[in-house]
């Protein structure tokens, strides 16, 4: 799965009809040669995410009904993989122990060279602001707000002033290509632009890993390729790691790795062909 | 950690938006607050112009005057020694001024107008003490001293007029059985409740020669004004032992003391209105509770994306309780003017000065915020502890 993030891998495959803006294409060609020069420079990769002997299960400590059975596995910087299972598998549960939504019943969850303290509500919402970026299935836009103020909703929680947080707000939806519709409403965006909208909230915050839950799963299939596009190109360009969770193989493929999920197990993990 | 704050300008544009979108539902919600605060405004502004009134009125007594009544107890009319009474400014530096008045009821005549009236036999010192004010003519004088001289209030004037034919000074009057010239007619002055007959529609005559009316010439009441700063009680007292004599016994009455009654009288009107003020609060903070909580059902999915993205349980606590602050505190200013309001209406239809005391203006919209906190408390903690995951996949 390494060694794979070069120039000629920037595959817009079977989107061609694909929207994205063409100064995003050539950025997207320009960072990622940058990339392929600076951020692997030395060939050392840097770990992002680990996850070590973590189980999960609900219900009474005495009859304990396990969801995720000792799994461990890392993702390095820049990494853009899928994890992939059947409903009722465990993804949902692994997801939100990525996100730290959820904590572990044992087992650890590093981020970024940091171990996770999922102690209080308090100190995991501090570290979500700053770790995750989320991508929903539903978009999860505040209907009231305009889309530079939903993109700037994380900044909220951090006391970054309204002055700085429209600044960076409006920067993040030039990213995906949508500054012209900054004072837009949710209601005013089709499926795809809510969805870049809410990708530009995953990243305004500088997450370490951004995680997509079924991204492309409330749009059609023309515009699921566009954003699946842009993630990719986000990832090539701007060094985003992503892990998307999914349960659709085609969608998985276009990753550069999939993780595998079958009974709270991990059943697979390999690089995509 | 340290907490991340939101701007409260925010918070607060954030929630009346909210109250915009849910405009039917927050406005029932605040019916109660608004009535609450309403009711304890209105209570407090009304009160505060009682109050203003009170003192308007008894300016032109002052506070400090005593009055002593002699009440008959035996088959001789009960009077206070004149003499005696009017000595006693030289025998007790703590007692200003003294007048003497008598009292009687007669049928007065003028021309084809008769009118049952009251009768005062009195002294100058009378209306200097009450502080009486002319429309024409003089008041008594030593000249008149057993002489036919009057002097009418203003309703005595309006009654016994005839259209063309106006009580005037000059004119000749029948009281009783003897005809009396008016020598002054009174300007309108306002009767309280301390006041020993309504001026206004009484006829002073002098005492000296009274008794031609009414038997005696002795007084049956005195007014008798004391230092501002001596003790009521202790001089009613003395009163009682120096103007003590057999055959009576006498009242004394302060007014400074009926004031005390009369607020204490209010003290019971103001609790009821305080107690219907908090009950429409309580209403009302279960409305705002209510609200609160439809809210935070209706918003589960947005609290977990708020959650998601990094708000702590005490950023969405913070956030909800300003809500329901905000939305108690628009109730808060509504009811403000609309106690105003009915203060405002009180007024007029009492015929008081409106006057609002400045601490209710505060007062109102600060207690409506408090009851929105205090309501807000419970819903604000319920969204805190939502768990995420559930809520981010709420319908």
């Amino acid at each position: 799965m390494k060694g794979r993030h070069d120039v000629g891998q920037i595959d817009l495959g079977g989107y061609s009809k694909s929207k994205i803006p063409v100064h995003i294409l050539l950025s997207s060609l320009r960072l990622a040669t940058d990339r392929a020069r600076g951020d692997r420079c030395g060939g050392a990769w840097r770990l992002m995410l680990k996850l070590l002997n973590v189980d999960k299960h609900y219900g009474p400590p005495e009859r304990p009904v396990p969801v995720l059975r000792n799994v461990s596995f890392t993702v390095q910087a820049g990494d853009f993989c899928a994890i992939l299972g059947p409903s009722g598998s465990g993804k949902s549960t692994l997801m939100n122990i990525i996100g730290l939504l959820d904590r572990p019943t044992t087992g650890e969850v590093v981020v970024d060279g940091e171990t996770v303290d999922f102690s209080t509500p308090e100190i995991t919402a501090g570290l979500r602001n700053r770790l995750i970026g989320f991508v929903f299935q539903a978009f999860h836009l505040l209907p009231r707000l305009t889309a530079w103020e939903n993109v700037a909703l994380p900044l909220l929680y951090r006391r970054v002033a309204r002055p700085r947080r429209r600044e960076m707000a409006l920067a993040m939806l030039d990213q995906v290509g949508l500054a012209d519709r900054a004072d837009h409403r949710p209601s005013e965006l089709s499926g795809g632009q809510k969805q870049r909208v809410a990708l530009a909230r995953a990243l305004v915050g500088g997450p370490k890993v951004v995680l997509a839950d079924e991204p492309t799963g409330s749009l059609d299939s023309v515009t699921a390729g566009e954003v699946m596009a842009l993630l990719r190109d986000l990832n090539r360009r701007l060094g985003v790691t992503i892990v998307m969770v999914t349960h659709d193989r085609d969608l998985a493929g276009l990753c550069d790795r999939r993780i595998e999920v079958l009974d709270g197990r991990i059943l697979r993990d390999t690089a995509a062909a | 950690m340290s907490s991340p704050g939101l701007s409260l300008r925010e918070a607060v544009v954030e929630a009346l938006d909210n109250l915009r979108a849910h405009r039917q539902r927050s406005l029932l919600a605040l019916l109660g607050i608004l009535i609450g605060t309403a009711s304890i405004v209105a209570m407090l502004t009304i009160g505060h112009m009682a109050q203003l009134e009170t003192l308007r009125m008894y300016r032109h007594l002052g506070v400090d005057i005593v009055q002593v009544h002699a009440a008959q107890t035996g088959l001789a009319p009960a009077t206070i020694d004149r003499g005696l009474a009017e000595a006693l400014p030289g025998r007790d530096p703590r007692i200003r001024a003294v007048a003497s008045m008598g009292l009687g009821r007669f049928p007065v005549a003028f021309g084809d107008q008769i009118s049952d009236l009251s009768v005062a036999p009195t002294t100058q010192d009378l209306a200097r003490m009450t502080g009486m004010r002319l429309a024409q003519g003089r008041f008594l004088a030593p000249i008149d001293d057993g002489g036919l001289s009057a002097v009418v209030g203003s309703e005595v004037a309006r009654k016994l007029s005839a259209p063309g034919r106006p009580l005037r000074v000059g004119e000749q009057i029948r009281v009783g059985g003897y005809v009396y010239r008016v020598i002054g007619v009174l300007a309108p002055m306002p009767f309280t409740s301390f006041d020993p007959v309504n001026f206004n529609e009484t006829v002073q005559v002098p005492i000296v020669g009274g008794q031609r009316l009414i038997g005696v010439d002795q007084p049956s009441t005195v007014l008798v004004r004391m230092a501002p700063d001596a003790d009521i009680k202790a001089a009613a007292q003395r009163l009682t032992a120096l103007l003590a004599r057999p055959g009576a016994s006498l009242q004394v009455l302060s007014a400074r003391e009926m004031i005390d009654g009369m607020n204490a009288q209010k003290a019971i009107h103001s609790r009821l209105l305080t107690a219907i003020g908090a009950i429409s609060l309580l209403v009302g903070g279960i409305g705002v509770m209510n609200v609160m909580l439809m809210g935070v059902m209706e918003r589960r999915r947005e609290i977990g994306l708020r959650s998601a993205i990094g708000a702590t349980p005490r950023d969405l606590q913070l956030m909800f309780l300003i809500e329901a602050a905000t939305l108690a505190s628009v109730g808060g200013v509504a009811g403000l003017l609309a106690g105003l309001a009915a203060a405002g209406g009180a007024a007029v239809f009492s015929g008081w000065a409106f006057a609002a005391p400045l601490y209710v203006l505060v007062l109102g919209p600060a207690m409506a915020a408090l009851v929105g906190v205090a309501f807000g408390f419970y819903p604000a903690r319920k969204a805190s502890r939502l768990d995420p995951i559930e809520a981010l996949r709420a319908e």
